[in-house]
């Protein structure tokens, strides 16, 4: 390919248009590295009417709005597809068969307008839009979704993992324990969880257990034995306030023993479960307690969207990485995040001057 | 009250070092010394669960250190034991730690590897984990010239392979990046210590110690096993 940006060829003047369909969202942005940043955000929601997300169904409904959602971005920037520069798409982590339909529009619009193809990390991208919009240039991360429970930190030149879930990810857990417990779908209502509402009256109970192994965390013993306490008739309000407390501060410990053995100063959390009201809290008295800064990221942006894989689609072009011949552009389900070169970091694109709380 | 009394009077004590739970004192009682340890309140948990929580670690903590001593685990005495202040009150250990050791003594300080591993190998041989077995938690005493095991507060009652593989790849990974240039030798005098104790069980556990290694979920060293990986980078 004759377009292919390096850090000495690059001008600091891009245009990149990103794409996320890693799990229930196709999110179609544009972003410039110049202000106002963010030039058009578009996104589809996969709301399943009942039980949880079938991978199928999802890259259905991709399918069937992928078109509308890239024209939809272009008319919000008020672009011709000829001024965009590059395009970024989230190749991995997530389900197959919704990543098949993100890499394939990426696929189609780079080699049509022959312009490069960026393959960005899905996890990273997290990490990046968490420091994009706070200006928290160098902390310690609480990466917490549906999909992934992790605590990171950049050292080296990789995000390192410094512990982890031992099974489940933590909103995995919430959204099995809603749906068993038959308090969801839907899961989200007025951008707060089914089990905030749920546990509204309840009180602590004994009966669960909190699994923090060294470094590590653990739910699935907390989802089996808050199931069978329902069953052996504890009300469900304190099983849901209990088991979102047990949840929430066993990853907020992790997150603080990240910190104390990291020595850094900044703490932020990212994803799904980052939209969390009370997980916000806890992260900061954590943080107050060691003496470290933390701020939220707008809930907006907590949750999956396009604008984070065009942001590190920027990044990497900016450094001349994670471009991919369009024919070798594969997903890749478990693409784990400390796989992946950050070699721009601590560089960003300063979201945080211009995005207020959005 | 007089808990309070004693944790205020515990608070003035010189701070010895501070953790993500806990800090550690210097104080005195009857003539002898002894540290405090003391677990601090998280407050960012409902109470009831941060005293639980503190109560069973303190409880875990005191009754494991008992336990390793009786197995001839030179550990820490226990002498003060008060778990509904989340306070315990050990022997303290006048000496040097192994890292500052090595650092000043280097090779001669080698060999002192397979007394730590034994001691790791008569926790595991009684299902005892101990969770932070690094050179920084290993005392060597001016006064007798042996070698102290500190520092329960990750240990944990497991058999499991895999749990206590962790304690063989976490020394390992703790002297890699802590004395690098020792790292073969200190592992190996460590395992000949380990093995001496555990025997022909072991092999099982270092292979799994070999594997977490290459699955990686504990990082900082993992760098040298991704380039092993084709997958390497962003393609």
């Amino acid at each position: 390919m004759a377009n292919v940006a390096t850090r000495n060829s690059y001008q600091n003047n891009n245009i990149i248009l990103g794409i996320e369909s890693t799990a229930h969202t196709l999110g179609v942005a544009i972003v410039s590295d110049n202000p106002p940043y963010i030039l058009a955000d578009v996104r589809y929601k996969y709301v399943p009417q009942k039980g949880g997300i079938l991978p199928r169904e999802v890259a259905q409904f991709f399918s069937l709005n992928a078109g509308r959602a890239v024209s939809e971005a272009l008319e919000q920037a008020g672009l011709d597809p000829r001024e965009l520069d590059a395009i970024a798409v989230a190749l991995g982590p997530g389900l197959g068969p919704a990543l098949r339909v993100g890499a394939t529009i990426g696929r189609a619009l780079a080699t049509h307008l022959r312009i490069p193809l960026i393959g960005v990390n899905h996890a990273i991208a997290h990490l990046e839009i968490a420091r994009a919009l706070t200006g928290l240039l160098d902390p310690v991360f609480l990466y917490v979704s549906g999909g992934n429970t992790t605590v990171t930190s950049h050292v080296g030149g990789y995000y390192r993992v410094f512990g982890e879930t031992l099974d489940i990810a933590l909103g995995n857990a919430l959204d099995t324990f809603a749906r068993e417990s038959g308090i969801a779908p839907p899961y989200v209502k007025g951008g707060r969880h089914a089990i905030d509402y749920c546990a509204e009256n309840g009180a602590f109970i004994e009966e669960l257990p909190y699994t923090v192994k060294g470094q590590d965390v653990s739910f699935s013993g907390l989802l089996t034995a808050s199931l069978r306490a329902l069953k052996k008739g504890y009300k469900i309000e304190d099983v849901c306030y209990t088991f979102r407390e047990i949840a929430y501060s066993s990853v907020v410990e992790v997150t603080e023993r990240g910190l104390a053995h990291i020595g850094k100063k900044q703490v932020l959390t990212t994803g799904g479960v980052a939209a969390s009201d009370l997980l916000n809290w806890k992260l900061e008295k954590m943080s107050e307690a060691h003496n470290a800064k933390f701020k939220r990221i707008p809930k907006r942006y907590a949750g999956d969207n396009g604008v984070m894989i065009a942001l590190t689609g920027l990044l990497s072009l900016k450094y001349g990485v994670g471009i991919v011949e369009p024919r070798r552009a594969y997903i890749r389900q478990r693409w784990r995040l400390d796989r992946v070169p950050v070699p721009w970091f601590p560089d960003t694109i300063p979201l945080w001057r211009y995005t207020v709380n959005a | 009250m007089l808990s309070n009394k004693i944790l205020n009077w515990i608070a003035t004590l010189p701070l010895l070092s501070r953790g993500a739970e806990s800090e550690l004192r210097l104080g005195e009682l009857y003539n002898t010394r002894i540290v405090f340890k003391f677990r601090r309140p998280k407050n960012y948990m409902d109470p009831s669960l941060d005293r639980l929580l503190r109560r069973k670690r303190t409880f875990k903590e005191a009754k494991i250190i008992v336990e390793a001593r009786k197995y001839g685990v030179r550990s820490p005495a226990v002498l003060l034991f008060m778990p509904e202040l989340f306070l315990i009150g050990l022997e303290y250990i006048d000496g040097i730690t192994l890292k500052e050791y090595l650092e000043r003594e280097g090779d001669k300080a080698v060999p002192l590897a397979a007394e730590a591993g034994r001691m790791i190998g008569i926790l595991h041989k009684h299902c005892i984990s101990h969770g932070d077995p690094t050179t920084s938690n290993l005392i060597l005493s001016s006064r007798n010239g042996h070698l102290y095991l500190i520092d329960y507060g990750l240990a944990d009652y497991t058999c499991s392979i895999e749990d206590l593989a962790v304690d063989l790849h976490l020394f390992r990974r703790a002297v890699r990046s802590t004395h690098p240039q020792y790292e073969d030798t200190l592992y190996s005098h460590f395992l000949q210590g380990y093995r001496s104790v555990l025997g022909a069980r072991s092999k099982d556990i270092e292979d799994r110690a070999q594997l977490i290694e290459l699955r990686g979920r504990y990082v900082e060293e993992r760098r040298t096993v991704w380039q092993r990986h084709e997958d390497y980078g962003s393609h």
